[in-house]
């Protein structure tokens, strides 16, 4: 009676918990891939409402867009801006860069808006 | 041995549960925009089962939107529409027969005229046209940019007399007894279209036109009110203040927005009717009020007021405001704090 009372580490006990281990990562890889695009550090592109393209705020990229207008946005150090653009006025330029989720960058002429994907602080609209 | 396993598989389990059955039951949100309505940009927030659902739910308000949008554009024709551009290319010559939303419309631009003493006049087109033209230029090219001519601007303010706009409501008639005088209604349009649209649509919706913002009523079943962030015009991306809003409307008009640069001087499109030039009372004013269409209307006649004017007339509509002047410095009417949340 003695001896089958005692916790000792046996064999199976390793396997239970690797097993623990890799269910833990599994799920939390799985979990992660799926809600990638619904949390913070996504950048989606739309053109006339529709997403085109969706990229990580955290890997540095130029993403040309063309439409009537021709845009460059940049992605550089978890921040994102329209860097470049033909069109009249250039406000989509001169809104600078955004880095928060729920912010958005908008070309008007060219159709295209840029989006930080979540809520931050929960704001559910910004006005300027 | 067997019972350890089956406790560890009971915790993976519950773990792995959780996360999904608050998926299942909380609805998301959702927000769709769209850039071919009025000259800005169209925000639709709500809470949906799914994302298809509520992209038709926000399709079918773009439409209503559309709608209005056509009725109201002074620069286009559309096919089998009368709307008012069609209005100006008939004044002086003839009556145009139109939809009634464009008779409630100016008879509400007729009210707005006279409770603001003239300061928003949608018989302001010949004037605000020369802006626009001049905006246009310079914005296509900006080592040319020039300020509309003065003597131009003097000519056409003798043009902007509201009491030559007759306003048929029996026939559903609009004519324009002067032959110089030109409709624009972009001082109260969107406000306006935002506000029919919304008595229209469910509760839990927020539309937004360029700055027009409406809440149909609580944003989840619960009734927590939905959260607008004003932005700092002078800041890099932080608010002002964030506000509660649960019906109504929030209305910003600020000197940064439709801006042109000549000379290096940043010119805006708020154009105050006693100087012709653009109005430098304020940075910016934001309107709290129940109704979109007159909030759009007071956040441009106070944007051209001082504040003590701004305050008789926000009495008048049961409205609050917020003002921002060239310093940065902000003043409030008094029940506005009740709406802030920071």
């Amino acid at each position: 009676m003695k001896e089958t009372l005692r916790l000792s580490f046996r064999k199976g006990d390793l396997w239970a918990i690797v097993l623990v281990i890799l269910l833990a990562l599994l799920t939390v890889g799985l979990w992660g891939r799926k809600v990638v695009s619904d949390t913070a550090g996504t950048v989606q592109i739309y053109q006339n409402n529709q997403c085109i393209m969706e990229y990580s705020l955290f890997q540095d990229a130029l993403i040309p867009v063309e439409g009537e207008y021709h845009n460059i946005i940049q992605i550089s150090g978890g921040k994102v801006a329209i860097v470049e653009s033909n069109c009249p006025g250039e406000d989509c330029v001169h809104s600078g860069w955004i880095k928060s989720p729920g912010r958005s960058l908008v070309c008007l002429p060219n159709k295209v808006e840029v989006r930080l994907v979540g809520k931050e602080d929960e704001v559910d609209f910004i006005v300027r | 041995m067997k019972r350890r396993v089956s406790f560890l598989l009971a915790v993976i389990l519950f773990l792995s549960g959780c996360g999904q059955t608050q998926q299942e039951t909380e609805k998301k949100q959702y927000t769709a925009t769209f850039l071919t309505l009025f000259d800005t940009v169209t925000t639709i927030v709500g809470k949906a089962e799914n994302e298809e659902s509520f992209q038709q739910e926000a399709q079918a308000i773009h439409d209503q939107l559309q709608e209005y949008h056509q009725l109201f554009d002074i620069y286009q024709e559309y096919e089998g529409i009368a709307n008012l551009k069609t209005i100006n290319d008939k004044a002086g010559i003839e009556p145009v027969k139109v939809d009634s939303r464009i008779i409630s419309l100016l008879q509400d631009c007729r009210k707005i005229y006279e409770v603001t003493e003239g300061k928003v006049n949608v018989a302001m087109g010949s004037v605000l046209a020369l802006w626009h033209e001049a905006r246009d230029y310079g914005r296509n090219n900006p080592k040319e940019a020039k300020l509309p001519d003065k003597e131009e601007l003097d000519e056409a303010a003798q043009h902007v007399d509201f009491e030559k706009i007759i306003i048929d409501e029996k026939n559903s008639t609009v004519y324009i007894e002067d032959s110089r005088i030109r409709l624009d209604v972009g001082a109260i349009a969107k406000g306006w279209s935002v506000q029919q649209v919304a008595e229209k649509t469910r509760e839990g919706l927020l539309l937004s036109v360029g700055g027009n913002v409406c809440a149909t009523g609580p944003k989840d079943e619960k009734g927590n009110p939905w959260v607008v962030g004003v932005e700092n015009p002078e800041g890099e991306g932080d608010y002002l203040h964030t506000l509660y809003l649960t019906k109504g409307s929030i209305i910003t008009s600020g000197d940064y927005q439709r801006t042109y640069q000549v000379e290096g001087k940043m010119y805006h499109h708020i154009i105050d009717s006693q100087t012709l030039f653009p109005a430098d009372y304020w940075r910016s004013v934001t309107v709290l009020c129940d109704d979109s269409g007159i909030g759009d209307a007071l956040s441009t006649a106070l944007f051209v007021m001082s504040k003590e004017k701004g305050q008789q007339l926000l009495e008048e509509y049961d409205a609050e405001a917020m003002w921002v002047d060239g310093e940065g410095k902000i003043y409030y009417s008094p029940g506005f704090k009740k709406q802030i949340r920071t």
